[in-house]
């Protein structure tokens, strides 16, 4: 089997540069582009900072500026498109931010008025906008999530799971990121001047960039991407490695996957923010990895701003627009550049011939994403080959209400509730206090996961790739950011609560942790995060033998769950926690396995049918599933119990069905605590029983089936070895 | 200001939520950052806003506060020159 090629057959773009490819190329070309005082919003005190905005963009709530940026991408890259894509990866951060902080600061209590919140409800809203029903994958990795999201779309592409997929990222201004890399200090108040001497920081911008990938080119001219790496430099939480050692591994993973040597690449596109500590890094990891002489590159951060999660694929779009049109664009904002970095940036957007370019995004939590696009390679033979192996579960964590693994496993095995919130000195027992001191809730509950698979699993074993779901991120920090914020008049914001409430902060202190330097990825999709990040994890580990950490966790909040999610909403209490599986590549005798064979919205006719197919139909299900695990969230239950009977009716699976909602309480990742006890009956050879307090049901060696209902219909397998 | 270098040293074992520091154990003329303390340059952050919003002095940049925050004297003196200042 060889992989397929990953054509780029169109794309869209927003930015700064212009409102799409023609206008930002023209940009490019002749330098265009600075930037102007904040307007969107008040400023506060300190009076407006230069940024990249997109003055001409209706100022509008509903829906919220990220998601309208977004759709102006979108639109632009599916125009020419007849049919939907098959999959949609979306990268952002803030998601609906920009529409929340302000009816928190209004002071709204209804939870309609936050429906576009979560991050994953960008890539929900281009499903419906194009028709997809296939798999929705958000990640939400700082400002690496762009080309992250690239990255793990290319792989869907490469290994044939799908064969068209929409991917890029959005972001917009808002307040949250604005005061927050304000009270961080990396904001250059003459505007970003990337690889200067005196440069003092970033400037924000705002935009979004999709690319529509196959594995088909529409025109002998498409553009492929070549390659991509990830990876973590497991070192702090919002700076980068002084050496730039992640990043130097980020970009030669992309080589090694591209099949290039570093002297056939002929430009790069820099993170290049014009933050001291971000240049002097990636200038040391060009510099080793060109052995001192790079090709032609710059950063185009001087034209668009930093716009977060979408620069990633900004740039892959801009890097596309390169190779087009022989140019390599500006550096633009530099006067003098810094000799201390030994690098030429392009002074002036120079006619060249380009066949390859190197983009590089890099991130809080010390996510790096490298990406590379060319010219279709002829000589290409993938890396490809057998299929991957499956993968196989080394150890598992769970946390809920009623304790840690042991008390959560035996409460769920008599199908006793495991309901609640554990309080933070249970959660913090094995942590190290220092360590934690400047973490809240989610945080301390990832943390508390890792900690104990980290106590039990042989050194060989320690996982290289985390994958967390989360369905609404660090709720603690975020709230806390912003009603201090609010409270000061806009005056102090807390720079620790800004670190800590960006959705990736849990799997970076992971990282940190257990020394994980691969790919780290975070995602996050209501309901469906769990399932995102094992779909994630299991294609950026495809040919690889690095043992991955895949979870799913959540906080309660108080003031933010109820407003959030709309299964917490109507609960009188709140419950929280998370599962956390280790996994590594092996033979389907070596263990429990544990796969995604299903992900697709309700929305398909005939979802429940497609479902049981790919399990291998009604005989096959039921001779290799001893019970199912329904998750029902409680906001779309009618829906869900009409899908489970239709499911039973169809299949006609006859075992013990639990309902494990109503027994973990509604929380976005109860799913990860399901699917851990879900591989500890396979394990142990029984499950809980078809009533609370009756016998443990026998397995006879069966499996037990993960079933996501609702929104969306997901399909987790857990087989016995 | 002895009671200045005081209240500092209560604020910033607070705010910083350092778990195993008393607010003795700051010692005015030690390194405040990268020591053993356990403070580094988030926790900087954090104290410029609380400088700034309990004494009105400001420190906008990260070459200012790598001075000011030297040691707890340094910083108490850079306090007290400053806040007496005018609002500008």
């Amino acid at each position: 089997m060889t992989d397929s090629p990953v054509f780029i057959v169109s794309m869209g773009m927003i930015s700064k540069l212009g409102s799409d490819s023609a206008e930002s190329a023209l940009a490019l070309r002749h330098n265009h582009g600075r930037f102007t005082p904040l307007t969107l919003f008040d400023a506060g005190p300190d009076g407006p900072l230069p940024v990249a905005e997109l003055t001409d963009l209706p100022v509008v709530s509903d829906p919220p500026r990220t998601h309208q940026l977004a759709r102006l991408a979108a639109d632009q890259a599916m125009a020419a498109c007849i049919k939907p894509p098959e999959a949609i990866i979306l990268g952002t951060t803030t998601g609906g931010m920009p529409a929340t902080e302000i009816a928190l600061e209004k002071g709204i209590d209804d939870p309609g008025a936050f429906r576009h919140h979560g991050v994953g409800t960008v890539a929900e809203d281009l499903a419906r906008r194009y028709g997809c029903s296939g798999p929705l994958i958000t990640l939400s990795t700082a400002c690496a999530s762009g080309a992250t999201a690239i990255a793990v779309a290319a792989a869907m592409i490469r290994h044939k799971m799908v064969r068209r997929v929409l991917a890029g990222g959005a972001d917009a201004l808002c307040r949250l990121t604005y005061f927050g890399f304000k009270s961080l200090q990396v904001i250059d108040p003459a505007g970003a001047r990337p690889l200067d001497r005196d440069r003092r920081g970033m400037s924000l911008g705002e935009g979004a960039a999709m690319l529509l990938l196959s594995d088909r080119p529409r025109s002998k001219d498409d553009l492929q991407l070549l390659g991509a790496g990830l990876s973590c430099d497991a070192h702090h939480p919002s700076t980068p490695h002084p050496e730039g050692a992640g990043a130097l591994a980020a970009m030669q993973a992309a080589l090694a996957d591209a099949g290039l040597r570093p002297e056939q690449i002929d430009a790069i596109n820099l993170h290049g923010t014009g933050t001291p500590d971000n240049d002097r890094a990636e200038a040391l990891a060009v510099n080793a990895l060109f052995d001192g002489s790079p090709p032609p590159l710059s950063s185009t951060k001087g034209f668009t701003g930093h716009t977060l999660g979408a620069a990633g694929a900004l740039e892959a779009g801009i890097a596309c627009l390169s190779i087009q049109n022989g140019v390599v664009p500006a550096n633009a904002g530099t006067r003098t550049v810094d000799p201390a970095l030994s690098l030429a940036p392009v002074a002036s957007a120079t006619s060249l011939s380009v066949g390859t370019v190197l983009s590089n995004s890099f991130g809080f939590g010390g996510n790096n994403a490298a990406l590379v696009v060319g010219k279709p390679r002829v000589d290409r033979s993938g890396p490809g080959g057998s299929p991957a192996r499956p993968l196989i579960v080394t150890g598992y964590a769970c946390l809920s209400g009623s304790g840690r693994t042991a008390e959560t496993l035996a409460a769920l095995s008599a199908r006793d509730t495991c309901r609640g919130c554990l309080s933070e000195p249970v959660i913090c027992r094995d942590l190290n206090p220092r360590s934690v001191r400047r973490l809240k809730r989610l945080s301390k509950i990832a943390l508390a996961l890792a900690e104990e698979l980290r106590q039990d699993v042989a050194e060989s074993d320690r996982p290289q790739v985390i994958s967390m779901g989360t369905g609404w991120g660090a709720l603690s920090e975020t709230s806390d950011f912003i009603s201090r914020l609010q409270a000061s008049g806009y005056q102090f914001p807390s720079p620790m609560d800004f670190i800590g409430s960006v959705h990736n902060a849990p799997a970076g202190q992971i990282a940190m942790l257990m020394a994980a330097k691969g790919a780290n990825l975070t995602t996050s999709g209501g309901d469906y995060s769990f399932e995102q990040a094992l779909m994630s994890a299991d294609l950026v580990t495809r040919g690889s033998i690095a043992p991955a950490l895949v979870m799913g966790a959540d906080e309660a909040h108080a003031t933010l769950s109820p407003l959030f999610d709309p299964s917490a909403a109507g609960q009188t209490s709140l419950s929280d926690g998370g599962g956390a599986i280790l996994l590594r590549r092996g033979d389907t005798t070596d263990g429990v396995r544990i796969a995604l064979a299903g992900y697709r919205s309700h929305r398909q006719p005939d979802a429940i049918e497609a479902t049981i197919a790919g399990l291998g139909g009604a005989n096959a299900l039921n001779d290799r599933f001893g019970a199912i695990l329904a998750g029902m969230p409680v906001a779309h239950r009618a829906l869900a119990m009409e899908q489970l009977d239709r499911f039973v009716m169809q299949s006609g699976f006859s075992g013990p069905i639990i309902d494990f909602r109503p027994l973990t309480g509604e929380f976005a990742t109860a799913t990860a605590i399901a699917a851990v006890a879900g591989i500890h009956w396979v394990n142990t050879g029984t499950c809980a029983a078809g009533e609370t307090g009756g016998h443990p049901m026998n397995l006879d060696g069966k499996g037990v089936l993960l079933l996501g209902l609702g929104r969306f219909i997901t399909a987790t397998l857990i087989c016995a070895p | 200001m002895e009671k200045l270098l005081a209240e500092l040293k209560e604020k910033i074992v607070e705010i910083l939520n350092l778990p195993d520091v008393a607010p003795t154990d700051i010692r005015e003329n030690e390194p405040l950052v990268g020591g053993p303390l356990g403070i580094d340059s988030i926790d900087v952050l954090e104290m410029v806003i609380m400088i700034e919003k309990d004494y009105g002095v400001v420190i906008n940049n990260r070459e200012l506060g790598a001075k000011v925050f030297a040691t707890l004297r340094s910083l108490a003196d850079y306090v007290q020159t400053h806040a007496a200042e005018p609002a500008s």
